[in-house]
């Protein structure tokens, strides 16, 4: 057989070019919004998924993790009842007003009170056993390296929260949220720097199970006991996704990003298709001379199929190699970007789905082949 | 290839009408002609511009459609084939050559004959082999690993002869095959598809205004206004008219 599309492909690269950077750039602008929206989204759900344990309790209803109230402090008791449970952690919640020595204003912080022993659950991913067990000591305080300037404060050095005086003991790295700059601290200062009276117990509880599959059924056995005041549970897993999925969805951020992915696609395949089909109409009397000698319009659409999908193939290609170098860059600068095997999927996905579409719209071109044209 | 008996009748055109609409303006191009083309004969169809002699090829070539009268091609009513019945008709039994060369840029003389080959179910090495004799056949044996870009007009239009004689066909249609060339490649276009005429018994139906050609032909049919005018033949030397 004839590698026709190949060889043409090949042979006229020039013609095929700005459709392969077309699908190429699409497919990039594709992947490093997706990973950027992962990160950033993502950052929303660091509480839950920088630490151990499996199911976490808290107020019913609790849309994201910034959003929770206190709940009754005796529902760990009932907690630690059940006897797939080994250990239950508390984890205090404060919305902070930080002051800090450098001329940065007041900053909006969330104050996360968790455990210092060495062996907490919370943050366990994020901070080492030697960083959180300096938050024994009172007032001390860790923040992410990438937060120092706008807290406008170093390492050693002193602000105020909600007008208490806090020290910081410690830097760690991917602490970074949205919407405002995380602060760990244990949970004695917490407690001080809380302000609202209405708190009476802990944001949420933390517990660590004996089995970790067994996170779903658990949560399912633990939720709602109104001997306890309102409170509900959920796998660390499942409110992680809740997370997420509130400030995707529910803050009209998502509806934006989709928007845009939208739009990339749409003009990365009118422009593929557009090239294409100009390959297609460029080579329109060989065409023609073809269907003329008896080779069907369905071989020619082939021909013209097997180009868009090399066209995807190279774009992407250029797009991964592209993608991967941004994405390390991105990483060594702190920019929050996440890539799972399954969006790097579905990006790949969606540009050869632009590919096909783009191919398809060529092929339409080819409905104008009429070998009687060829005699005059 | 299955070879017809020479002077069989391949093709029987009967009271064929077609009009082209431009406009508010109806053109009748052919006019209830009839004709019969002949295995093994190289037949010219001349006349002036716009007689309807490349309407006639389209037509007896099963590229385009009659308003009335029936055309037969090798016992195939060509009006009663659907269009992919039609490019089955055309991938068994036709070959084309053009004015235009319309070879693949990206193909070599080697591959722009064996393409086709390849969608009539011929094995690779077949298709391969085929390509090779139909390229020497036209004195190209030595430039079949060249591109178009490094072919002359010439030796293109050869390839393109090539490719329509690989195919082994009963029927070759060249339309103004010769028209785009200096005299001697004209002259060698010229003697090739007499050659493949009487060589292989195919029916060449040849539709030119090149007054070179009228010498070479077996048969010469002169129209105008859509009517043949007259049809003669060089070695019966018999002169028939028909209105």
């Amino acid at each position: 057989m004839v590698a026709l599309a190949r060889k043409t492909l090949v042979y006229e690269w020039r013609r095929f070019l700005p459709a392969i950077i077309a699908v190429g750039f699409a497919g990039l602008l594709q992947l490093l919004q997706l990973a950027l929206v992962l990160g950033i989204f993502g950052a929303t759900s660091i509480y839950i998924t920088g630490s151990d344990g499996e199911v976490w309790i808290g107020y019913p209803g609790t849309q994201s993790v910034g959003s929770g109230r206190s709940i009754d402090a005796n529902v760990e008791a009932r907690v630690l009842m059940d006897p797939a449970v080994a250990r239950v952690e508390s984890y205090l919640w404060v919305d902070g007003d930080w002051r800090g020595a450098g001329e940065t204003g007041g900053v909006s912080v969330f104050v996360s009170g968790i455990d210092p022993a060495a062996n907490g659950l919370l943050f366990a991913k994020v901070l080492s056993p030697a960083l959180r067990t300096r938050l024994a000591e009172p007032d001390a305080v860790i923040v992410d390296r990438a937060d120092l300037d706008k807290l406008g404060v170093q390492l050693g050095k002193t602000a105020t929260i909600n007008g208490h005086r806090v020290r910081v003991v410690g830097v760690s790295h991917g602490l970074r949220g949205l919407g405002g700059i995380n602060v760990i601290t244990s949970l004695d200062t917490a407690r001080r720097l809380d302000a609202d009276d209405a708190d009476i117990g802990p944001t949420y509880l933390v517990a660590e199970l004996r089995n970790p599959a067994a996170a779903e059924a658990v949560a399912q056995r633990l939720q709602g006991d109104p001997a306890f005041g309102p409170y509900t549970a959920w796998s660390s897993a499942d409110f992680a996704r809740r997370s997420v999925r509130y400030w995707l969805f529910d803050t009209g951020a998502g509806a934006g990003v989709l928007f845009l992915a939208g739009i990339v696609f749409l003009v990365g395949a009118v422009i593929t298709s557009q090239t294409l089909v100009g390959a297609v109409n460029g080579s329109a009397r060989e065409y023609a001379t073809l269907n003329a000698l008896g080779v069907g319009v369905s071989a020619l659409r082939k021909v013209v199929l097997e180009q868009a999908f090399w066209v995807g193939a190279l774009g992407l290609v250029g797009a991964v190699v592209l993608g991967a170098l941004l994405l390390v860059f991105a990483r060594s600068q702190d920019v929050p970007v996440v890539l799972g095997p399954a969006s790097a999927g579905a990006c790949i996905v969606l540009v050869l789905g632009q590919a096909a579409v783009s191919g398809m719209a060529a092929m339409r071109s080819l409905r104008r082949i009429d070998p009687a044209t060829l005699l005059r | 290839m299955s070879a017809q008996p020479a002077n069989a009748t391949v093709i029987r055109a009967t009271d064929v009408c077609k009009a082209f609409d431009s406009g508010r303006l109806r053109t009748q191009v052919l006019d209830r002609l009839s004709l019969t083309i002949d295995a093994g004969e190289l037949t010219l169809i001349s006349g002036p511009s716009g007689c309807g002699k490349s309407t006639l090829l389209a037509i007896l070539s099963g590229l385009q459609k009659v308003d009335a009268g029936h055309v037969s091609a090798l016992d195939s009513e060509l009006g009663q084939l659907s269009l992919s019945e039609l490019e089955r008709f055309r991938l068994l039994h036709t070959g084309f050559v053009f004015q235009g060369f319309n070879l693949f840029p990206a193909l070599t003389a080697a591959e722009q004959v064996e393409l086709p080959l390849t969608h009539l179910g011929l094995s690779t090495h077949d298709a391969r082999k085929r390509a090779v004799q139909s390229l020497e056949e036209v004195g190209l044996g030595h430039r079949m690993r060249l591109r178009p870009a490094e072919l002359s007009g010439g030796e293109k239009q050869r390839v393109a002869i090539a490719r329509a004689l690989a195919k082994q066909p009963q029927l070759l249609f060249a339309d103004e095959p010769t028209s785009a060339l200096d005299a001697a490649n004209g002259q060698t276009i010229i003697d090739l598809l007499h050659r493949i005429a009487h060589n292989h018994g195919t029916a060449v139906l040849c539709v030119s205004h090149d007054p070179r050609l009228v010498a070479h032909a077996d048969r010469v049919l002169t129209m105008e206004d859509g009517r043949i005018l007259s049809d003669r033949r060089r070695d019966a030397a018999t002169e028939k008219t028909s209105s």
